[in-house]
């Protein structure tokens, strides 16, 4: 136990630094634009933006002398960074409130979806793929071949619109939206208390079970599109993978051995071949992000992406800009930290420092 | 050369060279194949007749796939802020020039990644040691940033005088005279941001892996300086992973960014912003799908068989360059 307990903690170190060379690269890229633009970053709460152009001069200007944002590089970061990690992110014109609160309200629309699609794609991303690889060839794996090649080669926002426009215009089986309950996108109710924000599990804990059938019909049809690719990814990589170990020395001892075919495959084949399949998924973690939001917009969920469609519009919002991108790596962090810890349970060389990871 | 053999022996291959292959006739040949009204310069978009309620027009003799309203205010890289006009844009004529600016987009942005990725992975494996661990982190911590919100950061910091609807040249500062003269969009330059890290990562492994083969140390003992082992004869047996992965990545980086453009973040890949004219008609009226079956059908099965194409292309590739891979 002890050096998963080593290995927990210099993962945990880790993302300290990983945050580190980001913010300083997302700064850096921020000190190219002229400091008009990152003026905007530090613009004072609830103050208008459509002053007469000499005013706004003026004040841009003064934000300019007084943030001194002609300073040098580590000066302006450090100033910049002590801002984000005392929790003032700034203030965004677009929506008129502050950048932190607007992240923050959104994130349980974007976790529910996520964390569904998660829950569903890597359990059958896995599955489907250690049966299709334990036997190549056969009738299994070629249906397997064939439906993964359809998931990966239909692009998962023209597959949404395709399903919206069968099942929620044309047959009308699933509605579009978040939640079909007005009183709960009003937010007038004071009866249905908001525990966690996923209205799945909010429902239940506050007994309404309609809330809950209501949010998962609504849930449905993004989480199959989102699902989808990223399924058909993990699962080729866990059947290529499992092809590659099954002819290996020890599954032909173990078989030898006499043990149940369910135990070699499982108990045997399955772990080593966990490891490409997390890797994999810890690569595309990123990209499912990015999917999420792509299908939150054509879903009209309004979880995160809400603040890419208005504030990427018309008006100058670089804090929001910024902030979005700092949050939405911090979005990733946890699920690469969940897929690192995986991988140190599976295999003891990772968890014993002697190969990275 | 056995190889080549049985590249070309495989069905699936010569369906996805069939594939890429006619998107690329397509786009040479699109001067011919739907031919550019005389007057104006040549542009993805051919504008034709009025309606006043903007409705698409449906097929007829003139316009083969019919047509779709057009956006107005069409800044130079196809972000829509209003869709009020009432002209409307020949489907078919879109469907033909787009093959050039997926193509374009696609290729560019494959080539930029895979070589930075190439180049970053090589260098840090053939350094290894602790230039390696810095990269290897360096390349960990790209890894966790989702490339829309660079998408949206790089459009506020990098574009806001690049991208405006009049845009004066003198006060460009270099580099962004640079970005306007390649016309180099944001997403473009997100996604060669944000796409390499698999390429260095995969360069890197194969790379630190073969330095230790006898054949380098060969080459030093005769005195063969760094540079010269690692592009000469590491490179060159390190690299088909990655030719497998560009051949993927064309297909995906240009459904990426469509799914941009279409969500309305920018971008510049010509189906993509028929597609966002075409958008409040994607969703069947009245409970039929196809209602307006011309403004969305031949665009998306486009770009669905681009993505077939290249990604079919590069599982050929794989099964050929990958000895491990072969079923």
């Amino acid at each position: 136990m002890v050096p998963f307990l080593k290995f927990l903690i210099r993962r945990l170190l880790s993302i300290p630094v990983t945050l580190f060379f980001i913010t300083v690269v997302l700064y850096g890229v921020a000190m190219l634009a002229p400091p008009e633009e990152r003026a905007m970053l530090y613009w004072p709460p609830r103050t208008r933006l459509n002053l007469p152009p000499e005013q706004f001069e003026a004040k841009l200007n003064s934000i300019i002398r007084q943030q001194g944002l002609n300073d040098p590089f580590p000066v302006q970061y450090g100033r910049w960074i002590t801002n984000l990690l005392r929790g003032d992110w700034g203030w965004s014109p677009t929506f008129n409130a502050d950048v932190l609160d607007l992240l923050l309200a959104r994130t349980p629309v974007t976790a529910e979806l996520t964390l569904y699609s998660v829950l569903l794609l890597i359990p059958l991303g896995l599955i489907s793929g250690v049966v299709a690889g334990w036997r190549p060839n056969r009738p299994v794996d070629n249906w397997f071949r064939l439906s993964a090649f359809v998931a990966t080669s239909i692009p998962p926002f023209i597959l949404g619109l395709a399903l919206l426009s069968i099942f929620y215009v044309g047959l009308r089986w699933f509605p579009a939206g978040r939640t079909g309950i007005t009183e709960l996108s009003l937010r007038t109710v004071t009866t249905f208390k908001t525990y966690t924000g996923l209205l799945t599990v909010d429902g239940l804990l506050n007994g309404r079970l309609d809330v809950t059938k209501d949010a998962l019909r609504h849930l449905v049809l993004p989480v199959f599109t989102l699902s989808l690719a990223h399924w058909a990814t993990l699962a080729r990589v866990t059947r290529a993978s499992m092809i590659e170990e099954r002819h290996k020395d020890y599954v032909t001892a173990a078989r030898s051995r006499g043990l149940l075919r369910r135990s070699v495959v499982w108990r045997h084949a399955f772990r080593n071949a966990l490891l490409p399949a997390l890797t994999s998924s810890a690569l595309s973690a990123a990209s499912l992000i990015t999917g999420v939001f792509i299908i939150e917009v054509i879903f009209s969920f309004k979880g995160l992406s809400e603040l890419i469609i208005r504030g990427s519009q018309n008006t100058i919002d670089t804090g929001l800009a910024l902030g979005f991108a700092v949050y939405s790596v911090l979005m990733v962090l946890p699920i690469m930290f969940a897929l690192d810890v995986i991988k140190a349970l599976v295999d003891p060389r990772i968890r014993e420092g002697e190969i990275e990871s | 050369m056995i190889r080549w053999r049985r590249f070309f022996a495989d069905r699936q291959n010569w369906l996805g060279l069939i594939i890429v292959g006619l998107f690329i006739i397509a786009a040479v040949t699109a001067p011919w194949l739907a031919p550019q009204p005389d007057d104006g310069e040549p542009s993805p978009f051919k504008v034709v007749g009025q309606r006043l309620d903007r409705a698409p027009n449906p097929p007829s003799a003139e316009h083969p796939l019919g047509t779709v309203p057009q956006i107005n205010l069409l800044p130079r890289f196809g972000i829509a802020p209003g869709q009020d006009a009432s002209y409307q844009w020949d489907v078919y004529h879109t469907l033909i020039w787009g093959t050039r600016s997926a193509l374009r987009f696609g290729i560019v942005v494959t080539l930029v990644t895979a070589a930075v990725g190439v180049l970053v992975g090589a260098v840090s494996g053939y350094a290894g040691g602790a230039v390696n661990g810095l990269m290897m982190r360096m390349t960990d911590a790209f890894l966790v940033f989702p490339p829309i919100a660079a998408v949206w950061l790089f459009n506020r910091l990098l574009f806001t005088r690049v991208l405006a609807p009049f845009v004066e040249l003198p006060e460009l500062s270099w580099w962004e005279n640079v970005l306007y003269q390649l016309e180099i969009d944001p997403v473009m330059l997100a996604l060669i941001a944000f796409s390499w890290m698999p390429y260095a990562r995969i360069i890197n492994a194969n790379v630190s892996w073969l330095k230790q083969e006898e054949y380098v140390l060969a080459a030093r003992s005769i005195g063969a300086a760094g540079p010269r082992i690692l592009f000469r004869h590491l490179l060159p047996n390190a690299i088909t992973p990655a030719v497998v992965l560009a051949a993927r990545d064309v297909g995906g980086l240009v459904i990426l960014a469509t799914a941009f453009i279409f969500i309305g973040i920018g971008g510049n890949v010509a189906w993509g912003i028929l597609l966002v004219g075409a958008r409040d008609y994607i969703i069947g009226i009245g409970g039929n799908p196809l209602s307006h079956w011309w403004v969305f059908l031949p665009v998306s099965l486009a770009l669905t068989l681009f993505g077939i194409g290249w990604n079919l292309l590069g599982d050929g590739l794989n099964t050929v360059l990958n000895p491990r891979a072969r079923r």
